[in-house]
């Protein structure tokens, strides 16, 4: 399971970063979000979104293991065990991976848990098994 | 196969709460609304399977038809 | 604060000066934010009789509570000030995403006060707030200043710009921001240029706090959730504001040619599916908008991109020019946003000059030389430029067309299509009596944003004047700006139809003040009596006269189209005027009587 996202639906609203970041830290700032929304305007004018791949790329290379695999095969931070290292950052091929340790104590990343998609109206996202299942 | 109709939420408010109608095909989306007793001007919008029609438009055997009112306004 | 960046920004451009001050408790509690604190600093802080340029004036920028939150459409921004275009009362709303910014950087509001005397551009990134030199800036067109701040700064920045219109004073100049959102009514844009602020630019990574996390998030979900199930989504999102295009041109709302009609021959090149088709790329949102309206559009003719046109634009720089071809629409629309001017004032102007034209009244020695008659696309693009430059023709244009046609009289005043000196948005009224009254009475001139009546005049009867209408006028304009007082934008209701009481638990949740949309309400009617109060301390003698429409409404009718031969009548006129003063507790010459006032507990305002 993953978050899959067609940009040409996508709007820009960032109503799905707000979601995000209400998520991972019960706080309202798209800034501390695990998605990215890139605007490219005036031209082409499209959304260009970056979303995690669930590749593992960056639990692999973290030294104190704190990003690890849930039942669905999400892989998230757990808080307490990140030391701010930075590692996991530049493997991030999506670059969706995350430390400002202004904004907070810890590594983070999208842990699956779809509230993005609830609230997207486009239908731009959605999370699924293969990217063929799209709806 | 009939056709529906289905009203957009500020419709149903004219129309007092019904929100879907089945109807035959065959006949204008003006006419059919007019035989409902819908003024066909207070629909503003008429969207035949995702894409917008005029009120002429001639209602087809399993068409989903949804109208629309602005009554809130622009 | 709950609910609140927590500062108001002031920025005195005088002396180059920025100071935070906490946004007052109790302001936060009776204005709630955005419309309501503009025109509660507007009242307490600019002094009687401003000049609208001057250094008295200010331009206050307001976010609202549910501004930058999980809530669909906190994207509005309320820009308030003294209106350059008509000596009283300008709140223009701005969609996209500044309002969100503004509050990640801790801030409610910003006023600018004073004049500079050079180019400046505002910084701010969260705290660090800064006045930089914009002299290089200055005589740029917005695109290309938003794009260089982009560049430069990042996309988490977010531009509101000025154009040459903003910097030659054009009393219909607009803000731009995010590529095509505007504050466009009422000259805000000449006041920032007056102030010689080119542009603001803002950053925030503040969390803005929340009276109570769960149910916050639970509210505001839901309200995602009803617009998600909503019956008219995908239609909405697929045509945005267009949608009504064929609808006004079928009921006669459809301004045609200067509005002297309401149906257009050519309307159907205009319609939501042509423009779709041929140039529509991407829907584009506000912030937090599950249903964009933004057409974001690439015009092959004109090998441009611009967000629209949308309804207003289509109506103003299409049917009411007598131009059927949406991508010359499109570029006109480009041209505007791009020089920084109102398409909806522009088109007014533009569509007026074009009667005096045909007329007689205007020659080509009026006209710089241009064949000025309707339809003519390239001398409409001509008259834009000029308009937002002052020169030639645009010079008289560019004093709106109040004014213009005063100044060349010769029955030029009665096709001036405007209400207290703001040209009228796009709908043709010759025969819609509770849609006359609600333009007659904006609180801002001809705009339809405050109340729109159109369905409901057709279901009670276009031309009966019943007080039920004036009523349902009344309802609409205390509680539909009460979106922009909250930050929000107001569609998700007028279009989705989504219930407004989704919102009372979410405004709840988020400043810990349970209001109900009985309260709601209550605070749109005081705040719709505080604008009231403040044009008649701004204008002497002001009263009934002001709230009259342009005469082409009661003595002309149509002679095409779906209201062909039909008109209001100027005792009906009257009626109405009598009805609503009425039903406001107003005196009949259009002013809060001492009991209303009191009643609304607005004695220290008037005082
Ligand atoms: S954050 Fe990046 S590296 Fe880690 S799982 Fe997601 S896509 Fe892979
Ligand atoms: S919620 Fe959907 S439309 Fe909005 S920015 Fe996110 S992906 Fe794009
Ligand atoms: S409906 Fe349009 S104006 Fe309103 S928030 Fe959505 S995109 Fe913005």
């Amino acid at each position: 399971m993953r978050l899959y996202v067609d940009n040409a639906k996508c709007s820009g609203c960032n109503a799905c970063r707000v979601a995000c970041s209400l998520n991972l830290f019960g706080e309202n700032n798209p800034k501390k979000a695990a998605l990215v929304i890139e605007p490219q305007f005036p031209a082409p004018g499209v959304y260009n979104v970056k979303v995690c791949t669930q590749c593992g790329d960056c639990a692999a290379v973290c030294p104190t293991e704190a990003i690890k695999q849930d039942e669905q095969g999400a892989y998230y931070v757990n808080f307490d065990e990140c030391n701010l290292c930075e590692a996991c950052v530049p493997e991030c091929k999506e670059e969706v991976m995350f430390v400002r340790s202004e904004l907070a104590n810890t590594a983070w990343k999208c842990n699956l848990c779809g509230d993005c998609v609830a609230v997207c109206g486009t239908g731009a996202l959605w999370i699924a098994e293969t990217e063929a299942v799209a709806a | 196969m009939p056709a529906k109709l289905r009203f957009g939420a500020s419709l149903r408010i004219l129309l007092g709460g019904k929100d879907e109608l089945t109807v035959e095909p065959g006949r204008s989306v003006r006419a059919t609304l007019a035989s409902l007793d819908i003024k066909p001007e207070l629909v503003a919008m008429v969207s035949v399977n995702g894409e917008m029609q005029t009120k002429d438009y001639v209602i087809q055997e399993g068409d989903t038809v949804r109208l629309m009112a602005v009554v809130g306004g622009g | 604060m709950n609910g609140y960046g927590g500062k108001i920004l002031r920025v005195n451009l005088t002396d180059g000066t920025v100071t935070k001050e906490p946004t007052p408790p109790d302001v936060a509690r009776d204005f709630i934010g955005g419309r309501g604190f503009g025109i509660y600093f507007l009242l307490k802080e600019v002094p009687r009789g401003a000049d609208p340029l001057g250094p008295e004036n200010k331009l206050i920028i307001s976010s609202g509570p549910i501004s930058g939150m999980l809530i669909p459409g906190g994207g509005k921004c309320d820009w308030t000030t003294k209106a350059p275009l008509t000596g009283g009362y300008a709140s223009a709303s701005m969609g996209g995403h500044f309002t969100a910014e503004m509050r990640y950087a801790g801030l409610d509001s910003i006023i600018l006060e004073g004049l500079s005397p050079k180019p400046v551009y505002l910084f701010i990134d969260n705290d660090k707030v800064e006045l930089r030199d914009a002299s290089d800036l200055w005589g740029k067109n917005t695109f290309a200043v938003e794009k260089q701040f982009k560049e430069r700064l990042g996309e988490e920045f977010q531009v509101a710009v000025i154009g040459p219109g903003g910097e030659n004073l054009v009393p219909y100049a607009c803000i731009n921001h995010d590529y095509g959102r505007q504050a466009g009514r009422g000259g805000v844009g000449a006041v920032m240029g007056s102030k010689k602020v080119k542009a603001i630019v803002v950053h925030g990574t503040k969390s803005i706090p929340v009276a109570d996390k769960d149910s916050y998030r639970k509210a505001g979900m839901a309200i995602y959730k009803a617009c998600k199930d909503a019956e008219g989504l995908k239609d909405w999102t697929r045509y945005g504001t267009t949608i009504v295009v064929s609808w006004c041109d079928e009921v006669g709302a459809l301004p045609t040619r200067n509005f002297s009609a309401g149906s257009f021959e050519d309307g159907k090149n205009l319609y939501g599916p042509v423009m779709r088709e041929k140039i529509v790329i991407t829907d584009k949102a506000c912030f937090g908008c599950p249903c964009p309206c933004g057409k974001y559009s690439r015009n092959k003719k004109y090998n441009n991109y611009v967000e629209g046109p949308e309804y207003e634009t289509i109506g103003l720089m299409g049917s009411n020019l007598g131009i059927d071809d949406i991508e010359a629409v499109a570029q006109a629309n480009l041209l505007c946003d791009d020089l920084g001017v109102d398409t909806i004032s522009t088109g007014n102007a533009i569509g007026w000059a074009m009667e005096c034209y045909e007329k007689g009244i205007f020659t080509k020695k009026d006209t710089d030389g241009l064949d000025l008659k309707f339809g003519n696309v390239e001398a409409t693009f001509a008259v834009i430029e000029k308009i937002a430059r002052r020169e030639g023709l645009g010079a008289l244009l560019a004093e709106g067309v109040k004014h213009a046609s005063q100044k060349i009289g010769k029955g030029s005043e009665k096709f001036a299509i405007h209400v207290k000196g703001m040209e009228q948005s796009a709908y043709a009224t010759h025969n819609a009596t509770a849609m006359l009254l609600a333009y007659m009475t904006c609180d801002v001139g001809a705009h339809h944003n405050r109340s729109w009546a159109i369905t409901y005049d057709l279901q009670v009867g276009r031309d009966k004047v019943v007080p039920e209408k004036v009523a349902r006028v009344i309802w609409l304009q205390n509680f539909r700006p009460m979106f922009d007082v909250l930050g929000g934008c107001r569609l998700q209701w007028v279009e989705l139809g989504i219930d407004r009481d989704l919102y009372v638990p979410a405004l709840e949740a988020i400043t810990g003040i349970h209001r109900s949309w009985e309260d709601l309400d209550k605070v749109g009617e005081r705040i719709w009596n505080m604008t009231r109060l403040f044009w008649a301390r701004e204008n002497e003698g002001f009263g009934r006269a002001w709230d009259m429409p342009s005469p082409r409404f009661y003595e002309e009718a149509p002679k095409s189209g779906a209201t062909k031969g039909q008109i209001t009548k100027l005792e009906d006129v009257n009626k109405l005027l009598d009805m609503y003063y009425e039903q406001r507790g107003w005196t009949l010459d259009g002013l809060p009587t001492p009991e209303t006032i009191e009643s609304l507990g607005l004695k220290a305002v008037v005082a």
